[in-house]
């Protein structure tokens, strides 16, 4: 909150700034139409990037029979949210939603924890070859055995047609370990551990006494970050649950739903096991719609988590900039 | 000194191998427990114990007609819910041998108990081999007493003789002597699991690289009658239609790593641009819309492309109604310019945020050097191309070389989902080729060479990028 009072102040001070010097900085014609130019360009841009969101929303409330005429353009006709309550009856998708939701919460839960605790322990000196286990971890950043030696390691270990294998695989995640630690080594004081240990605190009561209180902002930004990617993981569920349908994520669920043909009885015969209830058929639910309305059910989560994301995005670049 | 020197080495011996012993619960390959070519080879020592309806699963019809009773399969699984426990005894009892006395004592004592419920496990294992090998249908069950049977027998009892000596020669604790370890390796226990997690997730797919050398069809055993050598190597060069599709795949594969190249300037651009709009309320919606599409997966950019771009999607829909077609279009299903499409698709995904780092470099940079230039004269494109541009060149050259040490990686979902019968020829890139031909096909051993290959490949890129970017800037990437 205190944050965004801040920002609210600077844009504040920067507006006044310009109205006071406004005669002071004079704009030539070139300026004006450079301004013109960028201001279009990037207002363009903007509505590219925002406009198929809106579209397809719209177009999950308004009336369906419009949107199979493709008559919903630009506003929403005769809303109502039928949509999303009939798609909530689809049994797949409905277990596909559990499914995602689980692991999402489950995965990122225990990759934090984990990437908090070997973050902190790597920070400890004293453990024993502290400097080779750490190097074990990071340097698997930089190798990856391919994906068909991952497969048959997964089968292997006994987690195809597993849920485990959505969270298990992901608790160790070198690069997240390494942002704690650098956290850790730069923003905690050592004079704090020092003092837990003097007042006879254990390694494990440092941890949760100390450094899990005071890490917070990296642990949140790593969840953040973990969750969504939890929550968009694809490739898992693809080539792992491959015998296991009830198991599918909602973004494999949505894969297969996209690919069907718009045909209503096909897409039931080649999206769902145990087929779509007679409420369903009987509504005037089409092929299209439930696309739609599934991508936005997909959707939904994200945009509802963006707004927390965006002040971690300068920790969060880093993560996708190293990890690229 | 001898005696303590010598105790140590047998320590360690234990220790070893009650990793050893903890480890073969995750293998199938070494499942002692899998008495019958009926149980699946997926099935480890610890899938066993845990899920009876896995041991089971290909036994129903042997279950149903009394070819193998299901006494028979429970004792199966219980000796090696057994085993299991004992191995965790075992290896909770090496955990505690770095301690004192008192520790090391109990860690015996728990060693022992593990190692003779294993080795009770064990012989539960073989009393099911006796019952099941006396089956009416042998060539159906094919009872089989595994070749790491007598290995596992020997480690366990092995686990039981080194706990008794470390008990023995432990000596006598004093009385009310506390359980201690020390800090270090305390500390190093805790991390220990999270090691065991990175060497089995991590390192242990890199042993998968040998199906490289064996002619492996799903389901078979590695052994050195069907061990090949470099033939699904020579193969890529040898066979014509392989190297056709080779080729190919390469050819898409840089293509668009290349479009990417060529356009990472843009990211750049857009936020030099970005920052010449003074308005700071627009500044951050633009800032903050063109940001979302890359936080949503390629399945998601698949289902908006689709809603946009296909036959009944806002395109068309807005054609059709305008009068201006007939009917609808899917642009989707067309098959050209594919790369030029997936590199849109690609900049549409990541623009905005790919901004986003050079955006915090302009921030860095320092005000005084616009103003100084601003009164020798400078025009706005002459600060942004003086000052802004080789402020950020640094966070450029690591970006870019980043990009070519990753040109084989192009990932595999973008293509995946936007692939179809009209696009494949051009859109199969060397991750969507190794998927395909894989998990789809099923030909293991080609795909695994040709992602070897690739590794190889882009190990090599890596360390040339890392090499460059240590001559040219005295920095290095990784």
């Amino acid at each position: 909150m205190a944050k965004t009072k801040q920002e609210k102040l600077e844009a504040k001070l920067e507006r006044e700034y310009y109205r006071k010097h406004r005669s002071q900085i004079k704009k030539t014609p070139a300026d004006r139409v450079f301004d013109v130019i960028n201001y279009t360009m990037f207002g363009c841009f903007t509505l590219i990037c925002i406009f198929p969101f809106y579209y397809l929303f719209i177009n999950t409330i308004s009336d369906n029979k419009l949107v199979q005429k493709g008559l919903i353009s630009f506003f929403p006709r005769g809303i109502n949210f039928d949509n999303y309550i009939r798609i909530l009856q689809v049994n797949d998708l409905f277990r596909s939603i559990g499914v995602t939701f689980a692991r999402t919460f489950l995965g990122t839960a225990m990759m934090v924890g984990a990437s908090a605790l070997v973050g902190y322990l790597v920070t400890r000196q004293e453990m024993w070859g502290r400097s080779i286990w750490y190097r074990f971890i990071v340097v698997t950043m930089y190798f990856n055995a391919g994906i068909i030696p991952w497969f048959l390691n997964m089968s292997m270990l006994g987690l195809t047609n597993n849920f485990l294998a959505y969270v298990i695989p992901g608790i160790v995640a070198p690069y997240n370990i390494i942002l704690v630690k650098t956290y850790i080594e730069s923003s905690i004081p050592m004079e704090l551990q020092e003092t837990a240990k003097l007042d006879g605190a254990t390694s494990l009561q440092i941890f949760f006494k100390v450094i899990w209180p005071l890490s917070k902002p990296i642990l949140a930004t790593i969840a953040i970050f973990g969750a969504v990617g939890q929550w968009n993981s694809f490739q898992d569920s693809l080539i792992l649950m491959q015998s296991a349908p009830e198991l599918y994520t909602l973004q494999h669920r949505l894969y297969i739903y996209l690919n069907a043909s718009s045909n209503l009885s096909a897409l039931m015969s080649a999206g769902s096991t145990s087929g779509i209830s007679q409420s369903v058929l009987d509504s005037a639910l089409n092929g299209k719609v439930i696309k739609y309305t599934i991508s936005m059910v997909t959707i939904i989560p994200i945009l509802c988590v963006y707004p927390f994301m965006q002040r971690y995005f300068e920790k969060g670049i880093m993560l996708g900039a190293v990890k690229g | 000194m001898d005696k303590t020197k010598s105790t140590n080495k047998i320590y360690y011996l234990y220790r070893i191998l009650a990793l050893f012993i903890f480890l073969l619960l995750f293998f199938p390959a070494v499942n002692p427990a899998r008495i019958s070519s009926l149980i699946s080879k997926s099935t480890s020592l610890l899938t066993t114990g845990l899920s009876y309806s896995r041991l089971v699963e290909n036994m129903g019809r042997p279950l149903k007609k009394l070819w193998v009773l299901p006494s028979t399969m429970q004792l199966l699984r219980y000796s090696a819910v057994g085993i299991d426990i004992g191995i965790c005894l075992a290896a909770a009892g090496a955990c505690l041998s770095p301690g004192n006395r008192r520790c090391k004592k109990l860690g015996g004592f728990l060693s022992l108990a593990g190692g003779i419920l294993s080795l009770i496990g064990m012989i539960g294992i073989r009393t099911s081999y006796v019952q099941i090998s006396a089956t009416e249908k042998p060539d159906k069950i094919n009872p089989v007493l595994p070749g790491s049977y007598v290995p596992i027998l020997i480690m366990f009892a092995l686990m039981i003789l080194l706990s008794l000596f470390l008990i023995l020669t432990a000596g006598k604790a004093e009385k009310g002597e506390p359980f201690f370890m020390e800090e270090k390796y305390r500390l190093f226990l805790l991390l220990l699991p999270f090691l065991l997690l990175t060497l089995v997730f991590s390192y242990l797919p890199l042993w998968g690289l040998r199906y490289a050398f064996f002619d492996y069809k799903a389901g078979d055993t590695l052994s050195m009658d069907n061990f090949v050598g470099f033939k699904w190597f020579t193969m890529l060069i040898r066979n014509a239609q392989t190297r056709k599709d080779i080729l190919r795949v390469l050819k898409n594969t840089l293509a668009m790593s290349g479009l990417g190249l060529l356009t990472s300037w843009c990211p750049m651009a857009f936020a030099i641009f970005l920052s010449e709009i003074k308005n700071a309320r627009f500044r951050r919606i633009v800032q903050t819309f063109t940001t979302i599409p890359n936080f949503i997966s390629w399945v998601l950019v698949f289902a908006i492309a689709f809603c946009i771009f296909s036959t009944d999607g806002f395109i068309s829909s807005m054609m059709i109604n305008a009068g201006i077609w007939e009917q609808g279009k899917n642009f989707l299903m067309d098959g050209s310019h594919t790369w030029l499409k997936m590199l849109l698709w690609g900049m549409w995904k990541g623009l905005g945020w790919s901004a986003i780092i050079y955006i915090a470099g302009i921030s860095g940079i320092d005000q005084t050097l616009y103003e100084a230039a601003t009164v020798d004269g400078a025009g706005r494109f002459q600060r942004m191309w003086h000052i802004t541009v080789p402020g950020l060149m640094p966070t450029f050259y690591v970006l870019f070389l980043m990009a070519v040490a990753g040109a084989l990686n192009n990932g595999l979902d973008q293509y995946l989902v936007f692939e179809n019968t009209s696009n494949t020829s051009a859109i199969q890139v060397l991750d969507l080729y190794v998927y395909k031909m894989g998990i789809v096909n099923g030909s293991i051993p080609f795909s695994t060479a040709v992602g070897m290959l690739k590794s190889v490949v882009s190990v090599i890129l890596l360390f040339f990028a890392n090499g460059v970017s240590k001559k040219l800037r005295g920095e290095t990437i990784i």
